[in-house]
């Protein structure tokens, strides 16, 4: 099921994993809990297609916080919604796991081969 | 006064269906677009309560939840039948590193519940717990 419900696309030490069911709850958070296993360097999720989260969904995704504490990796958000930043403003998960544009994600792609 | 009542079975599957519920309910009130998230997201953690911590995720004990509108703000009853609990806790829980290096990763629904709403009061016994919510049409200044 994880695979049809997180796309993932790496580049280099960049792995953006985007997430597309619309709820990141309890339901939903064995899927994406199993993705956090593989993160790379630099990874960031991908909240364009999630129109709720609610705390089991919060927990599911500090698993990705852990893990990338665990490795010394970078984690980071895109795409969240003005509600969903709100929230987590809220429970501080904003400092582990920053909100930026993908387009900051630029600086992480490795560059084309010419 | 309208009112509105399901009852679900004690499984998370069905905190889905409530949260429908509140957030067509939300609409169909007046509530503005960020009202309704904070509806959703409260109702949500509260029926998420009753399953996991009143009834214990014994799918055979229903969670009955009830919306009423009161002219200008929806009352939400949570209602398990499991055997009660000693205490809420309220306090504000952010994410922090020490409770990330333990593994303790869970206990920001209560919280959540009552930054997003209006007024929150729980009532429990042996015979179960009832937590109530009160949700104006705008945050109350």
């Amino acid at each position: 099921m994880a695979q049809h419900t997180i796309r993932r696309e790496e580049q280099g030490d960049l792995a953006i994993l985007r997430i597309s069911m619309p709820s990141v709850d309890a339901i939903s958070a064995a899927a994406i809990e199993q993705m956090c296993s593989d993160m790379r360097p630099i990874t960031a999720l991908d909240f364009a297609q999630v129109n709720f989260i609610n705390s089991a969904g919060i927990s599911a995704l500090l698993k990705f916080v852990v893990a990338a504490r665990k490795s010394g990796y970078k984690l980071f958000a895109i795409n969240v919604s003005p509600h969903h930043q709100k929230i987590f403003k809220m429970v501080e998960m904003s400092r582990f796991m920053p909100i930026v544009d993908e387009s900051d994600l630029a600086a992480y792609r490795e560059p084309a081969r010419v | 006064m309208h009112r509105v009542t399901l009852s679900i079975p004690s499984d998370p599957a069905f905190e889905r269906v409530v949260r429908a519920s509140a957030a067509e309910l939300g609409e169909t009130f007046g509530f503005d677009p960020e009202r309704i998230e904070d509806l959703k997201l409260a109702v949500s953690e509260a029926v998420n309560n009753a399953i996991d911590h009143g009834s214990k995720r014994q799918s055979h004990l229903p969670v009955e939840v009830s919306f009423q509108v009161n002219g200008d703000h929806l009352e939400v009853r949570v209602t398990d039948h499991g055997g009660g609990v000693e205490r809420i806790d309220w306090s504000r829980r952010v994410v922090e590193e020490d409770n990330l290096d333990a593994g303790m990763l869970r206990g920001f629904g209560m919280y959540l519940i009552s930054s997003l709403v209006d007024h929150c009061e729980v009532s429990s016994t042996a015979e179960g717990t009832v937590m109530t919510l009160r949700i104006f049409r705008k945050p109350a200044e």
